[in-house]
């Protein structure tokens, strides 16, 4: 396997790569439907799509002798984790701050 | 997408008793992270904690004094990732504070997560949410 692992965050960066995810946001598509809206090769657009897939963004199914791309919520979720990892880490800092403040009051 | 985080928090002490606690590196410390900030418009500092690998964060944030209202309201950035050149996260920590009757209301925004990308990946997450889940439920893959 030589898809890079890259975090979900690195796999938004690419514009390529959220062109594809919009794109499956309107409706499924193969490999080479998605090609055909880009100027760069097939098999390039064949490495975003394992990149997306090997970080959960798409699942790959397969239909008959087509394989098609769908979105899967996996990869999105780990996109809210800063933001979910921080809400709680702001949420304890400041009970923290309580804590200490009426500590201080009582001594 | 929410791209933001905000907090209220109420105590019972002073708007000048809970400045201090977010203006004095000792302080700050206390109930935050080791630091090493001042209370000076543009002074750069950093908070230290464990790194975060699944975060992709080293346990560095970089931080900036970026505006001081003396027991009003503080600003700095807040940045993050595997090394300070190359931060992944980029975002602005605003506390504010109001007297109240009682004691003082504590406002905390987090802001800019990810707004180099925020509308777009807004945009896919609202087709996201209309139609996907159905199309998800509807192939049993959640």
């Amino acid at each position: 396997m030589t898809t890079p692992t890259l975090d979900a965050f690195q796999v938004i960066a690419d514009p390529s790569r959220r062109q594809i995810l919009g794109m499956l946001t309107q409706s499924t598509h193969n490999i080479n439907s998605l090609a055909e809206n880009f100027d760069m090769s097939r098999p390039a657009v064949s490495k975003h799509v394992k990149i997306l897939q090997s970080a959960g963004f798409i699942s790959i199914q397969e239909i008959g002798r087509e394989r098609h791309c769908i979105l899967n919520q996996q990869g999105f979720n780990e996109l809210k984790t800063w933001l979910n990892y921080f809400d709680k880490f702001w949420d304890s800092k400041l009970k923290n701050l309580e804590a200490i403040l009426n500590n201080k009051i009582d001594k | 997408m929410k791209t933001e985080i905000k907090h209220k928090w109420f105590y019972n002490q002073s708007p000048e008793e809970i400045w201090e606690y977010l203006t004095k590196a000792e302080l700050i410390e206390k109930w935050l992270m080791p630091n090493n900030f001042e209370l000076k418009m543009g002074h750069e500092f950093r908070f230290k904690t464990n790194p975060i690998p699944s975060l992709g964060l080293d346990g560095n944030f970089y931080c900036k004094v970026l505006e001081i209202v003396p027991l009003k309201k503080l600003v700095y950035s807040w940045k993050g990732g595997l090394s300070e050149k190359n931060p992944t996260l980029e975002t602005i920590v605003e506390w504010t504070l109001e007297a109240k009757e009682s004691g003082t209301e504590l406002r905390l925004a987090h802001t800019g997560f990810k707004e180099d990308n925020g509308s777009i990946l807004a945009a896919m997450f609202d087709g996201w949410d209309k139609n996907i889940q159905k199309m998800l439920t509807h192939l049993n893959l959640h």
